[in-house]
């Protein structure tokens, strides 16, 4: 069978090759264009929101590859995400795409229904259970291995010394893993990987700024529906740590993950939580940016997005309260690339006046 | 001859510069359209500005903002390239020195920074609509027929403010064309669609922040003396519309710009005579990997002078 | 015990549990204070005081809340996490930004009275209710005893009203009829002089806010057009609407609205169906499409949304209404 699936960052590496290691035919989305953009917006209710329009031209252009089947997640709610192929199924069936969309609600809610989708992918590709559950192991070994090497890149790129080196490196580090067909080999792949990140030619002595990514996690996670932002920042010389990768939740090494419970975090400005999506993060880790002495926070967002637009109206209070900057951006399909330029260049601006105060009055303090 | 300094804001409906002298006292300043021609645009506007200037002062450095700030550093040779708020800010500060808030509004963008003891703490610009922005007032004044220069007088002279509902300028249209046939006068109508813009402008872009005197009105629009009033009253405070309130993006610049060369010594600036260069751009798809990356390439005269769309970095020209 | 004045805004839930709310605090011996019906002034309050990108409602909520600031001891704003166990998951649940809408309004503004923010989330069981009632009526200082009388006769007066809905009243008769005390009266079996039938469903805060969508209700009764909504229909009958989608939504009124349109399609009387939708909310995206959809695939339904904002003048929706019910009467008279 062709199957296809979103396209979100980096992780159509690991979703291609767990495709074709199934004994399928991957269709691998391209990524995000103006013209799936285009695609989206015509095919899709005026008020859905970013993502929803990009998923949409996405699997537009892969049914137009001749994807039959598209893998995506469900959700329990109450953000919209949980219901978008639902709605997508409706929009494919009506243009008269051929494509059935096969969602993976979230096994905690119904293990049964995860398990009988995995048998049938796996019965219909004719790999045993053994072969089948390593192959899901690497494919998760890699996407690991992608978010690693994605988040060193953020942690380089401000000390670049020449333009571009940092993305160049990141490429090739991606290809490693891309090639990588064993555990071990992906181990392997994912430790060149950052070596080759780790030997981009570096001014150590710059001193950079450090912003909190935080929001929605489809803009953030895909960098071309936020004009490549945080590339943008590496770019003018600013250290960006996000709150979302795709591995999150296995790891104890980010920021966000140190602190335990996110939802206790934000608890005494919402009293409520989940709310859906990532709502209740972005406030709690507002406040874990913020005491780990970042300079500013950038929330990304889709815009008409129910959580956070919650978080947003919360937000100010926060800041406030926690002496920390808040920029938010909302993104729709009319945000143009200049905007989001000169937003956070004025926003850097004021980092670094905030935080040049900050030193003097700390050296005045001594 | 005296040293000077020079600042150009190009933005998308408007085109701005101004020369200031060693003590920031601004000696010329050109007001342009930009109508889609940002390059001829600025090519003509350094002309003429340096018709004006160029016998006694010596342009010492070169700043540019504004949404075509990129391209306008390369061809004028700039010092230094800032965004707009920044630009703004700056220029308010070293005019009414304990600025707490400015609002700004221009022609597709409006916005609002707040200081505090000269620093920005805050800021916010206008989202997706054009609500809040001086393309409301434009798109009004066109369908009543009046010249928008007359906005502001007419507006002073209406007794009873009309109540203009609309978010967007295709509501408050609908919302305005019922008003007039219920029989309003123009003055009233004019009137109430200042207030409505200020209503969304507080809405939009001014929601949450805390506003305090002193307030600078500045941007085009400011010369509206309807507007002002309209602030005046939501905001119970009288606001300040500095002397050059619509150059103050190309001020900011020129500031900025005189900073930049204490460091930087010697200016890059190519000259007021440019407008004989011909600029062009022209562009090609890289075909280095399967990004397919729109290269878009610079040219002076034959001369190869920039070029950017690359992600990786590879057909950066290395600096002159 | 200290006599309360309980102060209650004139939108959300209020058209469907008005009578349960009033019923327990008067009952306990407080005043209860309702907001005016929703005005200009309420409405442009709102705007100015909600999060800029929030949806018409969520604004109303903010401007009916401040109306009440220095006329009552305490706002009433419990917030809604779910009323039942439904849905694929059984996580139904309000649109988020009920969710955090006390969070949100005490943010919003400081001079507001004490929130009572009681969590509603009666998914885990019967109990739960009661529950949380005994929480209101111990915060006003009421005995367990008081309390417990008062909730059984707001819960038999809710009931009433919701038998009400059930003979085909719409929400506003209806709080009328049960204000008055006036006796249920037997199904209405008299007809009207109406000659259409047609079905509006959407969010009751948008449904029956003759403000907000610009006296919607009063247009088509002019017309002659007999009016169904989602809320005269049983909670059974929703439930085997329910399984006829490939998932059910997350939202409560959503689903309401959507299973209460497909109940109305499978209807040959109602020749129409009018989806009223607030703009900018996120889940009607959702709804509004999905319904356009399967109003063609079921028996291809005429079918007719409009969307109602800040600015919504009643020239807009008569003009809409006016053509919709036109073009069901031409339909008819072509069979």
């Amino acid at each position: 069978m062709k199957i296809s699936f979103p396209h979100m960052g980096y992780s159509y590496i690991a979703l291609k090759w767990l495709v074709n290691h199934l004994g399928h035919e991957c269709i691998v989305p391209p990524e995000p264009s103006k013209k799936t953009l285009d695609l989206g917006v015509r095919y899709s209710p005026e008020f859905a929101c970013i993502p929803f329009k990009i998923l949409t031209g996405t699997y537009l252009e892969v049914a137009e590859k001749g994807a039959e089947i598209i893998l995506t997640s469900g959700g329990m709610g109450p953000c919209r995400a949980g219901y978008y192929w639902v709605m997508h199924q409706y929009l494919l069936d009506e243009i008269g795409k051929k494509v059935k969309v096969i969602a993976f609600e979230p096994p905690l809610c119904n293990l049964r229904d995860f398990w009988q989708k995995l048998h049938r992918l796996r019965v219909s590709g004719g790999l045993s259970v053994k072969a089948f559950i390593q192959v899901l192991k690497i494919t998760w070994e890699k996407i690991k291995a992608i978010d690693d090497i994605e988040m060193k890149s953020y942690h380089i790129r401000p000390y670049e010394e020449k333009r571009g080196e940092t993305t160049r490196a990141l490429w090739k580090a991606l290809e490693f893993v891309d090639e990588a067909n064993r555990e071990d080999e992906v181990d392997e792949a994912r430790q060149e990987g950052l070596n080759v990140l780790q030997g981009v030619r570096r001014d150590e002595s710059r001193d950079p700024l450090k912003m909190g990514i935080i929001g929605e996690i489809y803009v953030v996670l895909e960098p071309s529906a936020n004009h490549y932002l945080q590339i943008m920042l590496g770019e003018m010389g600013v250290y960006s740590d996000r709150s979302i990768y795709l591995s999150s939740y296995t790891r104890k090494n980010t920021i966000v993950n140190l602190e335990g419970d996110i939802f206790q975090v934000a608890r005494p400005y919402l009293n409520e939580a989940p709310i859906g999506g990532h709502g209740v993060n972005s406030i709690g880790e507002t406040i874990l940016y913020a005491r780990h002495g970042f300079d500013g926070v950038v929330q990304l967002a889709p815009f008409a997005c129910i959580p956070e637009i919650v978080a947003k109206s919360i937000i100010p209070a926060v800041s406030r309260d926690f002496d920390i900057p808040v920029l938010t951006l909302f993104i729709d399909e009319q945000t143009g690339k200049a905007g989001v330029q000169t937003r956070l260049e004025a926003f850097v601006d004021l980092m670094e006046k905030r935080r040049e105060l900050k030193r003097q009055r700390e050296r005045w303090a001594i | 001859m005296k040293k000077a300094y020079l600042g150009v804001d190009v933005g998308s409906v408007s085109t701005n510069l101004v020369v200031i002298d060693e003590n920031k006292q601004v000696v010329a300043a050109e007001y342009l359209r930009t109508s889609g021609q940002p390059i001829a645009t600025v090519q003509k506007g350094l002309y003429s500005i340096g018709q004006e200037v160029a016998t006694h002062f010596e342009i010492a450095g070169v700043g540019t903002t504004g949404s075509a700030r990129y391209l306008s550093s390369i061809i004028i040779g700039a010092d230094i390239v800032k965004n707009e708020i920044t630009a703004h800010a700056i220029a308010a500060s070293s005019m009414v020195g304990e600025v707490n808030t400015i609002i700004e509004i221009g022609g597709q963008d409006s916005k609002i920074i707040i200081l505090r003891d000269g620093v920005v703490t805050d800021f916010a610009m206008n989202t997706v609509c054009a609500a809040g922005t001086g393309s409301f007032l434009d798109q009004q004044a066109s369908r009543l027929s009046i010249p928008i220069e007359d906005f502001g007088n007419l507006a002073l002279k209406a007794k009873n403010p009309v109540r203009i509902a609309g978010r967007c300028a295709v509501f408050a249209e609908s919302d305005m064309i019922h008003k007039q046939q219920l029989g309003y006068n123009n003055e009233d109508i004019i009137a109430g669609l200042c207030e409505a813009l200020v209503r969304n402008y507080m809405n939009n872009v001014g929601k949450g922040k805390e506003i305090l005197a002193p307030v600078l009105f500045q941007g085009g629009v400011a010369a509206n003396q309807g507007l002002v009033e309209a602030f005046n009253k939501y905001l119970e405070i009288e606001v300040i519309v500095p002397p050059w309130y619509d150059v103050m993006g190309a001020i900011g610049a020129a500031l900025l710009a005189r900073r930049a060369v204490e460091k930087k010594k010697k200016s890059s600036f190519k000259g007021f005579n440019i407008q004989e260069i011909n600029f062009k751009t022209r562009s090609f798809e890289c075909q280095g990997c399967s990004n397919a990356c729109e290269v878009v390439q610079f040219f002076e005269n034959d001369d190869l002078i920039a070029r950017w769309g690359d992600r990786c970095g590879k057909w950066e020209l290395q600096a002159v | 015990m200290q006599v309360s004045k309980i102060g209650i805004p004139r939108t959300l839930a209020y058209f469907i549990y008005f009578p349960l709310w009033k019923t327990f605090f008067e009952e306990l011996g407080h005043e209860v204070v309702l907001s005016a019906a929703t005005s200009k002034a309420i409405l442009d309050r709102g705007v100015k005081e909600a999060v800029n990108d929030a949806c018409i409602p969520i604004k109303l909520y903010h401007g009916h809340a401040a109306a009440l600031a220095g006329k009552a001891d305490y706002i009433f704003c419990p917030r809604l996490v779910s009323v039942r166990s439904h849905g694929d998951f059984g996580t139904e649940t309000f649109c988020p930004k009920f969710l955090g809408l006390p969070d949100m309004l005490r943010l919003a503004m400081d001079d507001l009275p004490e929130i009572i923010d009681v969590r509603v989330d009666l998914k885990k069981g019967k109990d739960e209710l009661w529950q949380v009632f005994l929480e209101i009526g111990s915060k006003l200082g009421n005995s367990g005893e008081e309390i417990k009388r008062a909730f059984t006769k707001a819960k038999k007066v809710q009931r009433e009203y919701q038998r009400l809905l059930y003979q085909e009243k719409l929400p506003p008769e209806a709080l009328e009829l049960i204000e008055q005390k006036i006796p249920v009266p037997k199904k209405d079996k008299s007809g009207g002089s109406y000659d259409l039938q047609v079905a509006v469903v959407g969010y009751p805060y948008v449904l029956y806010d003759a403000y907000i969508n610009a006296g919607l209700l009063a247009i088509l009764e002019k017309e002659k057009v007999k009016v169904y909504t989602q809320d005269m229909i049983s909670d059974r009958e929703m439930n085997r609407q329910a399984k006829t989608l490939p998932k059910s939504m997350f939202w409560y009124f959503s689903n309401r609205a959507v299973y209460g349109a497909l109940h109305f399609m499978q209807r040959p009387e109602i020749e129409g169906v009018i989806h009223l939708t607030a703009f900018a909310c996120g889940p009607d995206s959702m709804v509004d499409r999905l319904l356009e959809i399967e109003s063609r695939r079921r028996g291809n339904r005429p079918y007719l949304s409009i969307a109602v904002d800040e600015h919504t003048g009643e020239a807009g929706v008569r003009t809409r209404l006016e053509a919709f019910v036109d073009m069901l009467r031409y339909r008819r008279n072509r069979k």
